[in-house]
């Protein structure tokens, strides 16, 4: 415990937050993309948050999605097989956006508890002072 | 404090960190490592470095493009920076008592 636990705790939220957006582009990236019936369709991303016993929060692992896809009949695809399917990925477009509104705004909040961090700091700093 | 209204609810209270009552010297024991206030400043400062020294390490890295994080290295610039002001805060208080005692007069 030192005298510096709000800003390390706001540190740990940062990160955290800034993984989720890595995830969140990434999977917006691969959103439409489009693999043979016989190999794997892009897994989304899913980062899962964990409380640190003292204090903050951890990334505790990347969950991934249906590696199914979506079976989509398109015959004239470069890729698609005897039955003219192929395999899109299994990204859903809206939640991804939303998600991403709110993983922005928790890192601005984080931000924001590390300037309040800085103002109290300083206000002790002024403690006695004429 | 405990607040019983909402501990009933599942709340766990926060515990807050006690920060600075072990490092305050009681007139019985002091403390072991530098209680007197020359040692103190000594180690604030030793700290201070390497506070410093860790931003200055995350700027290398900013500079040479391999920092992952950019929060990283703006967090350590902040602390090393109160971190500073502190110090020289606690300089500022020491040298304003010597001063106030050389004005003493005496006789």
């Amino acid at each position: 415990m030192g005298a510096f636990e709000m800003l390390r705790i706001a540190n740990t939220s940062l990160g955290m937050h800034q993984t989720w957006l890595d995830a969140l582009g990434n999977n917006i990236a691969n959103a439409n993309d489009v693999t043979s019936t016989d190999q794997k369709a892009f897994q989304a991303q899913m980062v899962t948050a964990q409380a640190r016993p003292d204090g903050g929060v951890d990334v505790s692992g990347i969950a991934l999605g249906s590696a199914e896809g979506i079976l989509t009949y398109a015959p004239d695809h470069p890729l698609a097989d005897a039955d003219g399917m192929v395999r899109a990925a299994a990204v859903d477009m809206p939640r991804q956006m939303s998600q991403l509104i709110i993983a922005q705004r928790g890192f601005q909040a984080s931000v924001q508890t590390t300037k309040t961090a800085q103002d109290v700091y300083s206000s002790a700093l002024q403690i006695g002072r004429p | 404090m405990s607040v019983s209204g909402i501990e009933a609810a599942g709340f766990t209270p926060y515990v807050a960190p006690q920060v600075g009552v072990q490092s305050t010297p009681s007139p019985q024991a002091p403390s072991a490592p530098n209680a007197d206030f020359g040692g103190m400043v000594l180690d604030g400062i030793e700290r201070l470095e390497g506070v410093q020294d860790r931003a200055d390490g995350l700027a290398a890295q900013a500079a040479a493009g391999t920092l992952s994080n950019i929060h990283d290295y703006t967090m350590a610039a902040t602390e090393a920076s109160v971190t500073t002001q502190l110090t020289v805060a606690v300089r500022n208080k020491a040298v304003e008592a010597f001063t106030e005692i050389m004005r003493m007069q005496v006789g």
